[in-house]
């Protein structure tokens, strides 16, 4: 069985139902990301799973147990919250220490546990500081220790990286995953950033309107988004209006260009429309480029962005955004001027509501 | 210099004459009680009046449990108000601001009829229980800046999120208050008590109408028979109404707890 488990869960407040119908199952050590924007109901999962909010429905389980009955200080929970919070009248020693002196431990086992925490976010050195001698990323670090130093049985992150800059934001990151890795703690961590879930989890949870739109790894959501909202929300995919031109063949028609699916296009028949997926980065301008399929249109702009040119072609009134990296060779495509996108067939996904 | 500079430097300037002249016209008439010289003769006769040491005392004391009890009224609802009944807000500022609309003796009429000897509750039937009401009504008196201060105290720290942080890492209630959160507003505290002090210090109508032996009636009755010595009080009203307000700046200047802010 599943080392935290979700089942049914329901929330309303009001009238409101913010948690419809959500279901979930983590196994024990791995990194989960809730991803979705805001009012997603994301935050309001972790709650349930902390016992600050109760379900209005369905349960939490964590190591076979039902946590519905037992309150927030009863379920051995570690939480990092985005404003830190972390206790100003308390130094980082008194900080770290806490969940251990609430817990009754003995003196000479809190400051083993305290130091080893130290040692592990590498600011040991900063024990008799205050929160506020600290810099943010310093304070985000001591509470990941102070959540950690009690041994949690599962590690809940509510977006505490939003509050940081963005070079500290990447180190951070990649510091919680070692640590996780590390302790081989469950974590459940919610952000609304992407590249944030896409770098860190072993699986995404993409919620929108309170419920999992998808669950899957990082790949399977960037590569196989299992909705459109997935396939907006997840990078910058281009979204392509196109028409049905014989199912059987799996042919459709975009602008003049008429491309074959690997997908099966269904039930539509000829002449009905559907939408189509295709990220930037798929695909080539040039001439020798390898790829089955194509599509021709006209360069509306194109900009230089350091690593990365991004062109916009018009392709039947679908304004596609093309990636493609710098190289010092590269020719940037002016505007006006017609050029052939290359790609394989299978870089095109059906996008599904 | 701007005209309207100056004219601001007028305005002060007018300010700080109304309000300094009659202090030190005070203080200067304070020290002529031997004839054709100055002398401190004013002081030495109140600071060696035996009465004065037990009004003073007493206010003192009754200040100190106005203060205790009070913030442990205070300190509670206003943590409750922030963390779980946001919408009683409007209400309980509502109740904390009744005191400076009511009229103290308005207020101690009130009390006067309610628990006196005969009533139910018969707070005036003794010494301990008239001196217990007068704490009450100090409360009553003092409610509308005590829970102002608590209340900004709190508004600086993240209150909901502190909570949280403690709860989750086990704490219970009397961890989670005394420990996480009475800390944090203490220069709130100190603040409102400071000013809880200087308050009951000078009150006169409830200490009188309740007829308990506080500096404030001291102070009247020192005024009506006596010549120098009620400027010397009025001074020593006043250094204490300071070094409160003193006080309060030093608390909130050195305060060290600041939060720990995103």
């Amino acid at each position: 069985m599943s080392f935290l488990v979700l089942e049914n869960i329901k929330k309303s407040f009001g009238q409101v139902q913010v948690v419809k119908d959500f279901n979930m199952a983590i196994e024990k050590g791995e990194f989960v990301s809730f991803l979705g924007p805001s009012g997603c109901g994301k935050t309001t999962v972790l709650r349930m799973i902390a016992g600050f909010e109760a379900p209005s429905d369905g349960t939490v389980v964590i190591n076979g147990k039902n946590q519905n009955r037992l309150k927030t200080n009863q379920r051995n929970i570690g939480m990092v919250f985005q404003a830190y919070a972390l206790f100003p009248n308390m130094n980082v020693f008194d900080n770290v220490a806490f969940g251990l002196k609430v817990a009754g431990k003995p003196k000479s086992e809190i400051e083993t546990r305290v130091k080893e925490m130290l040692e592990l976010i590498h600011l040991e050195h900063l024990a008799d500081r205050y929160p506020y001698q600290l810099s943010g990323g310093q304070q985000q670090r001591v509470a990941l220790a102070r959540a950690l130093a009690p041994k949690p049985q599962v590690l809940l992150l509510d977006e505490p990286l939003s509050a940081l800059d963005a070079k500290i934001r990447v180190s951070l990151r990649e510091e919680i995953r070692q640590i996780q890795s590390r302790l081989g703690i469950t974590t459940v961590f919610v952000t609304h950033d992407q590249e944030e879930a896409l770098s860190i989890s072993d699986r995404i949870v993409v919620m929108n309107a309170g419920r999992a739109d998808q669950i899957g790894t990082p790949s399977e959501i960037y590569n196989r988004p299992a909705t459109r909202f997935v396939a907006s929300f997840v990078g910058t995919l281009n979204i392509i209006e196109a028409a049905v031109v014989d199912p059987a063949a799996n042919t459709i028609k975009v602008g003049e260009n008429v491309v074959k699916l690997r997908e099966p296009v269904g039930a539509l028949k000829g002449g009905d429309k559907l939408s189509i997926a295709l990220r930037p980065e798929a695909g080539s301008l040039s001439d020798n480029a390898k790829g089955d399929t194509s599509l021709t249109g006209k360069v509306t702009s194109s900009h230089f962005l350091g690593s990365v040119i991004r062109t916009k072609i018009d392709v039947g009134g679908n304004q596609i955004s093309f990636d493609m990296f710098n190289a010092p060779d590269a020719v940037m495509p002016q505007a006006g001027e017609t050029v052939t996108l290359r790609f394989n067939a299978s870089d095109f996904l059906i996008v599904r509501e | 210099m701007k005209t309207s500079k100056i004219l601001a430097w007028i305005a002060i300037a007018i300010g700080l004459i109304y309000f300094f002249v009659p202090l030190i016209g005070t203080f200067e008439f304070s020290l002529r009680m031997r004839r054709g010289e100055y002398s401190l003769d004013a002081y030495q006769s109140v600071f060696s009046d035996m009465q004065f040491r037990e009004t003073f005392g007493f206010s003192m004391l009754m200040a100190l449990f106005t203060i205790i009890f009070g913030m442990l009224l205070v300190v509670p609802t206003a943590y409750w108000v922030r963390l779980r009944l946001p919408q009683m807000r409007p209400v309980v500022e509502f109740i904390t601001l009744m005191p400076l609309v009511i009229p103290a003796i308005v207020i101690v009429f009130g009390y006067l009829r309610l628990y006196n000897s005969s009533s139910w509750l018969p707070f005036t039937g003794s010494t301990q229980g008239t001196n217990a009401l007068l704490v009450l009504s100090y409360i009553t008196l003092s409610l509308p800046y005590m829970y102002r201060s608590v209340d900004t105290a709190m508004r600086a720290i993240d209150v909901r999120t502190l909570t949280e942080a403690a709860e989750i890492l086990g704490a219970k209630w009397p961890t989670i208050m005394f420990r996480c959160i009475f800390p944090n507003v203490m220069s709130g505290v100190l603040s409102g008590a400071f000013i809880t002090f200087a308050i009951v210090m000078g009150e006169f109508t409830m200490a009188a109408l309740l007829n308990r032996p506080a500096f404030g009636p001291y102070l009247q009755l020192v005024g009506a028979n006596k010549a120098y010595e009620p400027s010397a009080l009025a001074i020593i009203a006043f250094a204490v109404t300071w070094l409160s307000m003193g006080l309060i700046q030093l608390v909130s200047r050195f305060s060290k707890l600041a939060p720990s802010r995103p």
